[in-house]
This record gives structure tokens, sequence and C-alpha cells, in this order.
């Protein structure tokens, strides 16, 4: 008998104390994947049956307290990886009026572990070559591309897809394929036609499910200069579906003309992260930084789902590493990405918590369940957990939060107001935006972050006469304000 | 609630910077409404009753600026004449006193803005062509024109406030 099929708990992937509709949740979600009639691997039929027999004997409130009776007390509690929680104050006030905190979540790879061997890639490589692209661009992507597929291990499968109003497969995914020849398909790729991105996800992503395995690293490169139009809904959907697969979506924009904000909601919905390539030049090193990342994968698809707290709201979220960017909520999800093997993932989680919920003497503010998928693990990883509680005192604690906590939101604290200076242009109040900017300068001036208030310094200028942002200046704001979460901190060099 | 020094921006508790203006606020006191007996005010001012003079001040200073925005106290000594503005990159001439430090660039400080200066018992301040204007007491001053300052004028170079504390001389 396989070692899954001796403990059901393991198998449906739920906490022993799991209640009935956790239970009912893993057995669907098990099913959509496993099914006779959608799974790809070999072997995931007998997993299936073995997962149906679980909920059968688990749903049945008799059967599953026989089946408790003859488990062995949980041994092996201990986790494939390490988490670590700061918070911003020990105890919580008793005030009359919303308050907010913080916390960061830390996980990491076990101190101990040798290094071991990534999961193999199945990866897709999705490449615009609309008329735009022509010139420089294409030709960079087209040998960082057949340098990628030069320098992938045996074990690893790559496709490569090409569109622009429609998609064409350059390179199907598949073992074993003789590498040198596919490098003159890559090298006809010829650009014209306008940019669909939908249509070129959509291809990419078949390519992807052909050989999707939860022991593989499955992962959507997207590079693209322009703007698509009408689609984005579309692809916004599919990327949510996506990310339930364990499906990553990286969205590189190169150049200046193309939507950031959209490329930002598909990515980091589905944990993986948004770029801007400004110079050509720099395609190479990103594409290959990205891959290189993606070969250093310890587990990926780390996703908090939190029930809602009676007066507590998350407000924001943020991965401080590895790829600063704000997480979304889908449905109550975050999706945190990919550890990585030298690289810690690091988020920060604001909360308001309202007057109504700090009653009593303790406050259970973060309800969730931590789920990690490691592809190297044979059997599911045990989701972790996450009820976090703070008593509450009426006097809160005064002073700063720890220095780890204080960092962070300094330079969140920056990023966050351009954030909030475009979100005022949207709305048509240019003053306000414009005051934002000018401060957020001030305080880039401060911490010596000329250049970046050099730019936005000039797209104040931008913003008085033309009551807009330039679509450059705009990017560069963004992720250059993204950026300074992965400098040192430079605040206390003499200038 | 924390109202922030810097912008008056309303935080909510809890914050650690201001969201308005990204001034770091976590150290600042919450605002707690609190009766005061007459008693305690008596007992607080016989407390602070001999307010001594700033000992930091050299003893030649003819003149200090009150930075109003955030209280901080400027002394002037040694020379006769001080330019003011900010400084910024790749600028050939630099004012004598960088008012950057007090959100000079948010306030609407030029380079070189103003300048301050003393002939013999007057003190004076003239505006170098700034792009905002320099204000004495809420009038707008014309470009390169003297004007005489007296103590306790407020001068406001864009929107900075700076209130003149003069010497006798």
């Amino acid at each position: 008998m396989p070692a899954y099929q001796q403990d059901y708990y393991a198998l449906l992937g739920v906490p022993r104390d799991a209640s009935p509709e956790e239970i009912k949740r893993a057995y669907i979600e098990a099913a959509q994947k496993l099914h006779p009639d959608k799974n790809k691997a070999a072997g995931e039929t007998e997993i299936f049956l073995g997962v149906q027999q679980a909920y059968e004997t688990l749903s049945n409130p008799s059967r599953r307290a026989q089946y408790d009776a003859t488990l062995p007390p949980e041994v092996n509690t201990s986790l494939p990886y390490r988490h670590r929680i700061v918070q911003s104050r020990t105890s919580i006030g008793r005030l009359n009026e919303p308050q907010m905190h913080y916390l960061i979540l830390e996980l990491e790879p076990p101190a101990d572990s040798q290094k071991t061997s990534s999961p193999p890639l199945n990866v897709s490589l999705i490449i615009d070559r609309s008329t735009s692209m022509l010139g420089q661009k294409m030709d960079v992507v087209k040998a960082t591309a057949i340098q990628v597929l030069r320098s992938l291990r045996p074990q690893d499968i790559l496709s490569v897809v090409a569109f622009s109003d429609r998609a064409e497969v350059v390179i199907p995914a598949a073992y074993n394929q003789e590498r040198s020849k596919l490098e003159p398909r890559i090298q006809a790729i010829q650009p014209s036609g306008a940019t669909e991105i939908f249509q070129g996800l959509e291809a990419g992503v078949k390519e992807v499910m052909r050989s999707i395995d939860a022991k593989r690293v499955n992962h959507i490169i997207l590079l693209t200069d322009g703007h698509t139009y009408g689609d984005e809904q579309q692809c916004l959907s599919l990327a949510t579906k996506l990310a339930e697969q364990g499906i990553g979506v990286s969205g590189m924009g190169i150049g200046s003309e193309w939507n950031d904000i959209f490329l930002d909601a598909l990515s980091t919905r589905t944990g993986g992260n948004s770029a801007h390539i400004s110079d050509p030049q720099d395609i190479k090193r990103i594409l290959l930084e990205k891959f290189n990342a993606l070969t250093q994968t310890f587990a990926e698809d780390v996703t908090l789902e939190v029930r809602p707290v009676d007066g507590v709201e998350i407000s924001y979220v943020f991965r401080l590493q590895p790829d600063p960017a704000p997480i979304p909520s889908v449905d109550g999800k975050y999706h945190l990405g990919a550890i990585l093997q030298d690289t810690s993932t690091r988020a920060i989680f604001e909360y308001i918590i309202q007057p109504k919920a700090v009653k009593s003497e303790t406050l259970t503010f973060m309800d969730g369940t931590l789920k990690v998928s490691m592809g190297t693990q044979p059997l599911p990883v045990p989701p972790l957990r996450m009820r976090l509680s703070s008593s509450v005192s009426d006097t809160p604690p005064t002073g700063s939060p720890p220095l780890e906590i204080h960092q962070a939101l300094s330079r969140l604290t920056l990023y966050r107001m351009q954030e909030r200076a475009r979100k005022e242009i949207e709305r048509g109040n240019f003053d306000t935006a414009t005051r934002q900017l000018q401060m957020l300068a001030d305080n880039l001036i401060a911490q010596g972050e000329r250049s970046l208030a050099h730019t936005i310094a000039f797209e104040v200028d931008s913003l008085k006469r033309q009551r807009s942002l330039s679509e450059e200046g705009s990017k560069k704001m963004k992720y250059g304000t993204r950026s300074l979460f992965l400098a040192s901190p430079k605040k206390e060099l003499v200038q | 609630m924390i109202i922030c020094p810097n912008c008056q921006h309303e935080n909510v508790e809890g914050a650690v910077y201001c969201v308005e203006c990204g001034a770091q606020i976590d150290g600042v006191e919450t605002l707690v409404t609190k009766a005061i007996t007459d008693q305690e005010i008596e007992e607080e001012l016989k407390k602070k009753a001999p307010r001594p003079e700033a000992d930091s001040v050299p003893a030649n200073s003819w003149l200090s600026l009150h930075l109003m925005d955030n209280g901080k106290i400027l002394p002037l000594a040694s020379r006769n004449e001080f330019t003011l503005g900010r400084l910024s990159e790749g600028q050939p001439i630099m004012p004598d006193i960088d008012l950057t430090p007090f959100q000079a660039y948010a306030s609407g400080v030029s380079r070189l803005h103003a300048v301050v200066k003393r002939d013999g018992n007057r003190v004076v301040v003239m505006d170098l062509g700034s792009s905002n204007g320099t204000y004495l007491n809420g009038r707008r001053l014309n470009p390169h024109l003297e004007e005489e300052l007296g103590h306790g004028d407020i001068v406001a170079l864009g929107k900075l406030k700076i209130q003149i504390l003069l010497r006798d001389i």
C-alpha cells in the first residue's frame, strides 16, 4: 500500500481538526484536479481513488470517529519549511476608534536543509510579436529565448508561444526534445500585427496544461510591449483559474506603452510578479534572472486563505521579498508566490481593527490557513493553521514597533504615496496628487534617492501642465519605489 | 487618531508613517482629551517659570530664523548677509542657508530665493526673483527691492513661513 493511503488527512491536505466544510472543500479541489477525465500524470487515478475513499470516511462523523481512533498520535507535525511572525505591537489597545496593526510573515527553507535539487520546470514563454516589437526589442528577446533554451536542464520543459492578434505555438511543451533543432524556430519569429494578450495567454496556458504536474514548477512568463484592448477581463479570470491550479504568471513590460496596472493585476493574483524593462538591453538580464529564480524554487504556490473576523479588516498586503509587489485578495486568498532556496519570502499585512472587535480580553485577528506546495515532497504538505491572537489591554504599549516592521513600513509608505497619488489622478483630483507627489519627491531626496526624486519632480511638472503623468514616468515611479525594498537602507549614509 | 506634526493629516491610530506626507509619526503622542484643573496649570507654570535663553545661540548672533511649521530656530551669526534657498543637484550657486530639511521643495522655495542683510542698524530682506515670491507679513514683495524687517515680522518664502527674531545690535 502506498504511503499516502495510510493517512486520509494527509491525502486530502487538511489538518486533523479540520471542520466538515474544510474536508468537503479539500475533496472538491482534489477531485477537480485528479479526476480521471482530467488528470495528466501517471498514477494520479490511483491517488484520486484514495482521495475518494478518504472523503467517504471523513465526511461521515461516526466513520470519521472510528477512523480517528485507529490513527497513531500525530508524530510528524514538523513542517518542511520554517515560518516566523513579527507583530507591530505586543498587545492591542481597547480604543474607541479604529486602529492599525501590522504583522510580517516570513517563510524559508529549514536551516539544515541541504540544497535539495529543485523541481523541474514546466514553463511557457509567451512572446508579444506585434509590429511595435520590431528591431532591437525582438532581437534581444529571441537571443535570450535561445540562451534560456540552451541553459535548461534535461528534465525541464519549455514551450514558446508567439502572439499578435492571434497566437501560434513556436515550441510545444514536450519532454526530451532535441533543443538545438528548435533554435531556428525561435529565430523565425517575425513581428507583425496588433497585441491581443488573451490570445497568447490562452495558447501558453494550453502548453503548460499539457504537462502540468504538481512535482514541477508550472509557470507562465508573458513578455509584451503594448496595451491590450477589450480582453483584460478575460485574461484576469483566466489568471484566477491558473492560481487555483498552482500556475504562476509573471508579466514583463518592455518600454512604456503597456498597461502596468493590468499586468500587475494579472500576475499578482497568481503569486507572480510584473517587471518594467525600460531599456531593451535589460530584457536579457531580467529574463535570465527570472528563469534563475524559477530553478531556485524550494516551494511554490504559497497561499494564505483567511476567514473574515468581525470588526477586523486586512487593509493591505505587500510582499517584501522576493519581487516586491502588493498582493490582492482573490476570494479571501492571498497568493504569496514561491519560496526560493536562498531568499526567504516575506510579506507584511496591515490590519484595521474596529472598536467592536476589542471588547473582550483577547482578539483573534487572523484566522487562516497557510498552504504550500512542494514538488519535491511525495505527500501534500500539511496546511498550517494561522490563528493569531493578541491580548487586549486598556493601556496599549507605546513606543516604536520592531525595527523590521519599521524598515518595511518606511519604504512601503513611499510606495503607497505614489499609489495614492495615481488614484487621486484617476478621480480627477490633480491638486491633491501634485501635492502628494511633491512630498514623495521630498522624502526620496531626504533618503538620498536623487534620480527617482528627479523623475517624480518631472512628473509633477507634467501633472501641472497636462493633468496627466507620462507613461514612462508613472512606471518608473511604481517600479522605482518597489525596488527600494531591495536596496539596503541608505538613510545612514553621510552625503 | 494620530495627527501628523508635519502635514496635519489625520492618521489611524497605530500608524507608523503618515500616509499623506511620509513623515514618521510613531513617536508622536496620541491625542487624548483630558480635563486640567486650574491648580495643575499654576503648578506647571511655576515649574517652567524662568525660561532660559537658548544656550546654543552664539553671542554675536544678530538674527534668528524661527521656522514656524516645526518650531525650529536657526540662529545666524558671523556674517552680514545670508542667502536663503534649497540645495539641488547640479546647481552652481549654493544658498548660504539650505532649507531642504524643512520641506522647502514642497513649500515652493526656489533654489536661490531671498537674501537677508544687515545694513548699518537696519536688517533688510530682498527677493531674488523667486518663482513663488517672498511675502512680508502677507504682502508680496517686489523682486530685487530691499524691505526693512522688524522683530517678529513673518517672511514667507513661497509657503514656508519664517518669523524674524532680531537681537539688538
